[in-house]
């Protein structure tokens, strides 16, 4: 697991993701999948954002609002660190 | 080696007892290999009618009957049956467990469950006290002896807070009027005390625990309800892999001694994430068949502790295994209950004699 998630978590391959710590779960669309799979494996937010503009094909700007904002929800619902 | 095990809590109504579960950790991964004698305290007892579960089913008196009464009523099966151990699953017959230990010990009749000053120590009444004088984390809390204590004590915890009944049901109050209002009710139902709390705003997370006669943490298996009945019986949940619960868990379980099953409920406080005991149950939950699924068999660890053994701790708990409750309709013939009623026993397999005749 990623240092960067303040438990462990799993995610299937449907996007449905796991909390072993408090037992919550959520869905992931794809982008999220994608952001998620990446963070996972250590990957840093300059390679992550470059991976969205290829993968999705979308400007910088829009890949840098979904990156941010994933980590925005992340950070509220207290699964990566303040 | 076959073992005769009795369990009681046979009732899984929409209050459900833990005794079915229990049976169920013992007929896991197959079945058990001695019998398995149901004791129940009526005859639409729900569990009894499980086929498969009970080789034999007898009725006992309610605790209120007094420890002779029970005594003589388990003694009488032993007769019967020959029990090695009895898993007694309800809070309210656990005094009178406590008080014949000894004596059904003398008989050859085995439990492990925690001694009577630990279990007076964690009572509603005495929890909060107890928590302050070992450092162990707990909601602000008074305990109301006096109707003139109330106004005090809600001006030193302030809004929201729980107020509690000493037995059973707790409501949130927002006001003095609610507090008025739930005191009230509280007092004519269950009596003084009534404990006031700090409502946090939390999560809620129970851990089921195995401690063996030192106190050490054999077992345990945390888990957070992800459905409630109204009641606030959990009818779905999922285990879970943390270790601050089970780290307080063993901590609180340690320093004030425990023996045996219990159900440790520890709340999240979300804005600091600092956790809070809250109650310990001494018994298992109703939801122990989900611990089969985490791969830590409790019950079956506990029928080893009772005779003596030295089991080891268990591996960890698996993480992300969930259960559904589900209600289903058991269908017998009039003459299983007719045999409850009248004789006050049921048999679904041969007797100990009969075998060993065979």
């Amino acid at each position: 697991m990623s240092e960067i998630f303040s438990s462990e978590l799993t995610m299937s391959k449907n996007g449905f993701l796991f909390d072993h710590g408090s037992g919550l779960t959520y869905t992931l669309n794809a982008t999220g999948q994608f952001i998620f799979h990446l963070l996972e494996s250590g990957k840093k937010s300059t390679h992550i954002l470059e991976k969205l503009i290829t993968e999705f094909d979308v400007t910088e700007d829009t890949a840098r609002k979904d990156l941010d904002d994933f980590y925005r929800q992340l950070k509220e619902l207290g699964l990566i660190e303040q | 080696m076959r073992l005769n095990v009795a369990v009681t809590g046979l009732h899984a109504a929409d209050n459900p007892a833990p005794g079915i579960g229990v049976i169920r950790c013992l007929h896991h991964p197959e079945k058990w290999e001695g019998r398995i004698i149901g004791l129940a305290y009526d005859a639409l007892d729900t569990g009894i009618y499980d086929e498969g579960l009970l080789d034999h089913a007898y009725l006992i008196p309610y605790p209120n009957s007094g420890s002779q009464a029970l005594l003589d009523r388990l003694l009488y099966i032993h007769e019967q049956q020959h029990i090695d151990v009895i898993i007694p699953t309800l809070d309210s017959e656990l005094p009178v467990f406590q008080k014949l230990e000894q004596v059904l010990r003398d008989n050859g009749i085995a439990t492990f469950i925690p001694p009577k000053p630990v279990t007076d120590l964690i009572s509603k009444a005495n929890l909060a006290e107890l928590c302050e004088a070992e450092n162990i984390p707990f909601p602000e809390t008074k305990v109301i002896k006096d109707p003139g204590e109330v106004t005090e004590a809600v001006e030193e915890i302030g809004f929201p807070l729980m107020i509690k009944g000493i037995y059973y049901e707790a409501y949130t109050c927002n006001n003095h009027s609610d507090v008025q209002q739930y005191f009230e009710k509280l007092r004519l139902k269950w009596g003084l005390p009534i404990i006031l709390q700090k409502k946090i705003e939390s999560e809620e997370f129970d851990v089921c625990c195995v401690c063996d006669e030192n106190s050490d943490l054999l077992g345990a298996v945390p888990i957070r309800k992800t459905r409630l009945t109204d009641k606030g019986k959990a009818w779905a949940a999922v285990t879970l892999k943390n270790k601050q619960l089970l780290e307080l868990s063993a901590r609180i379980l340690k320093q004030i001694g425990w023996t045996g099953p219990c159900e440790v409920e520890i709340l999240k406080n979300t804005r600091t994430g600092d956790y809070n005991l809250i109650e310990i149950n001494p018994r298992f939950p109703a939801w122990i068949y989900l611990c089969t699924g985490a791969d830590q068999n409790l019950p079956r660890l506990v029928v080893e502790l009772a005779l003596g053994e030295k089991p080891v701790p268990l591996e960890p708990a698996k993480s992300g295994i969930c259960f559904v409750r589900h209600a289903i309709d058991l269908v017998c013939p009039l003459d299983y209950i007719e045999n409850l009623t009248t004789l006050g026993e049921l048999h679904f397999s041969e007797g100990e004699e009969q075998q060993d005749k065979g």
